[in-house]
């Protein structure tokens, strides 16, 4: 069987205890989930309506097997406090929150790369010595506190940018831009010092190996020998990183786009965790959760295809 | 491209010399910083600092003095005692889930790794699935059907954390039962639990030791973001992550509420950052390549 088959396969009962551990979870929070949910608006109708829609009455096992039936169909049931279906909420705030990521992550790759590069090329030299400094205070960075301070200094101070709100991208692109600036990049700076270190870690792996030597010794100029010898080899451990981090910043986005007031998944979440909407968290957690297992194995998948060695263990 | 030629050329001995120094360097004031911090925090309450929790409305918002470095906060509570204080927390809370994967994820890696087969597949694939959320997800879901607390948060994070110390242990076991002086103590009839104790675990100490120290610097991130989220410590326990979010709404006119508890908790983490990367390439220059 080819790697990506193997890999693709893999992914499927993963989901599948993702699933099951996401609603086992949701099983145990305390107390009857209808009177919980409906909180205190919970009406005796409200409770007996909405246990008939949730099947509640049923055994655990039978709606476990409804709520997965559904869910691969794309149906995530309705959302009893907003009266609306879920899996339409999540559509809706779902471009958000990839917009976000994917414009993080475009800034954490341009800032994080180049800086491993700089450091990994010159070991010990002042630019490297700088590389590590900002590498290790970017990582020690709380985001929601970095995202504050951009907010605080950026906009509330200078003025640049809005500090809250979000423009949909087909409404007005460089609005769009704009209101997605400050998150992006609070998002971005950490994972930009990761990726930093990973780049610099895997640069210095590779300059002193032999085949490098021998390039240089057939005489080959230092620039070939970067970008056809060292970058090939140190990409692979780059790629996976960078793929790993783009998982991380859909949790990170729960955070930031709270902070900054974006509609996206991550924010629809956390408000169903503090209203205690467990319908609704039950489905989000599984999306954000599912989007962080696919972008790791097309990270893997890409893994493969850029080494070889990978796809034959 | 001078400078990959350079670098090609003057690795040797002065370049490796002169990194392990700086790195030993590192894991020093990364010590010293995370020992500062737990000093003060434990000796809290008998520093002169005032009441952490003491209200004073008439102090309200008042800027950073000599006596007041860090200001007061929106009900006239001293930010440097409340910070202090919070570090109680964050390191208690960071301390507490840490130990509990070692001990939980410890024994799991290394049942999976030294049984293989079957045990191992029943323990390591459901650890996947834990793995397959990201970290801050998995704990936000776990808050929000538990409740909140700093009990719950260590609890929380521990969950987290067990599968990350199991697959690193359980890599070590497997790494070091194939080595010849473990076929020699079998040899010599040593039981499985000598085997494993004297011979197995130890060389699982020094890859846990490094991923401890990290995983001490994301619990402080994630306590803090739990709490700053409202779904981590409960008020009016001082804590960081609590703080920010109330400080939150007086950025403005009150930066110093949302400036000082940040540089706290950035202090910390940095502390465990230099002290996992310094441990790292000290206690195994070997490894301290890229991903570890």
């Amino acid at each position: 069987m080819t790697y990506a088959a193997r890999r693709l396969l893999l992914a499927v009962p993963l989901l599948f205890g993702m699933s099951l551990l996401i609603f086992g979870l949701m099983r145990l929070v305390p107390g009857d989930p209808a009177v919980v949910v409906l909180g205190f608006k919970a009406t005796p109708e409200g409770v007996k309506a909405l246990r008939e829609a949730f099947h509640l009455d049923e055994p655990v096992v039978a709606q476990y097997l409804r709520w997965l039936a559904g869910v691969v169909r794309g149906d995530f049931g309705l959302d009893f406090r907003q009266n609306e279906p879920i899996g339409r909420m999540i559509l809706d705030r779902l471009p958000v929150t990839i917009e976000l990521t994917l414009l993080a992550s475009l800034t954490a790759a341009v800032v994080g790369v180049p800086l491993g590069l700089l450091g990994g090329g010159r070991r010990g030299g002042a630019a490297d010595r700088a590389a590590l400094a900002v590498g290790l205070v970017g990582v020690s960075i709380p985001d929601f506190w970095l995202g504050i301070m951009l907010i605080l200094s950026l906009s509330l101070w200078a003025g640049l940018f809005p500090s809250a709100g979000f423009v949909p991208l087909g409404e007005a692109p460089l609005e769009n831009l704009l209101s997605l600036a400050l998150p992006a990049l609070t998002l971005a700076v950490s994972r930009a010092a990761v990726l930093g270190r990973l780049t610099r870690a895997a640069v210095l792996d590779v300059v002193h190996r032999p085949f490098v030597q021998y390039a240089r010794a057939k005489g080959l100029g230092e620039g070939a020998i970067l970008f056809r010898h060292v970058l090939p080899n140190a990409a692979i451990p780059v790629v996976t990183v960078l793929g790993l981090q783009i998982g991380y910043m859909l949790g990170g986005a729960i955070v930031v786009e709270m902070i900054f007031t974006l509609p996206g998944v991550g924010r629809m979440t956390l408000d169903a965790v503090l209203e205690r909407n467990y319908p609704v968290v039950q489905s989000t957690v599984l999306v954000i959760g599912a989007m962080f297992m696919f972008v790791n194995l097309i990270t893997d998948l890409l893994y493969g295809a850029i080494d070889p060695r990978v796809r034959r263990q | 491209m001078a400078l990959l030629a350079r670098s090609a050329t003057s690795f040797g001995a002065r370049g490796v010399t002169l990194t392990r120094m700086t790195r030993g360097r590192m894991a020093l004031v990364g010590l010293a910083v995370v020992l500062a911090l737990a000093v003060a925090a434990l000796a809290a309450p008998s520093l002169p600092l005032g009441s952490p929790t003491a209200i004073g409305k008439d102090l309200a918002l008042r800027a950073p003095t000599a006596a007041e470095p860090f200001g007061m906060d929106d009900l006239g509570r001293s930010v440097l005692s409340r910070v202090v204080h919070a570090y109680r927390i964050s390191l208690a809370v960071a301390v507490g889930s840490v130990l509990l994967a070692l001990v939980i994820g410890g024994c799991l890696g290394l049942v999976a790794g030294y049984a293989e087969g079957l045990p191992d597949q029943l323990i390591m694939r459901p650890l996947d699935v834990l793995m397959a959320f990201p970290a801050i997800l998995l704990a936000i879901a776990l808050m929000s059907v538990f409740g909140t607390g700093a009990l719950l948060v260590s609890v929380a994070l521990a969950v987290v954390y067990t599968p990350v110390v199991a697959r690193v242990v359980r890599a070590s076991v497997l790494a070091t039962k194939i080595e010849v002086y473990v076929d020699g103590a079998r040899a010599l009839g040593a039981t499985v639990p000598r085997v494993v104790l004297t011979h197995i675990l130890p060389n699982a100490a020094t890859p846990v030791l490094v991923q401890a120290s990290v995983l001490m610097a994301i619990a402080i991130l994630i306590e803090a973001a739990l709490s700053f989220l409202g779904v981590g410590v409960r008020p009016p326990t001082p804590s960081l992550g609590l703080m920010l979010a109330d400080g939150r709404g007086f950025m403005l006119q009150a930066p110093w509420m949302v400036v000082f508890p940040g540089v706290a908790i950035m202090l910390a983490v940095l502390g465990f950052n230099m002290l996992a990367d310094g441990l790292r390439d000290w206690l195994d220059p070997q490894r301290a390549r890229p991903g570890a």
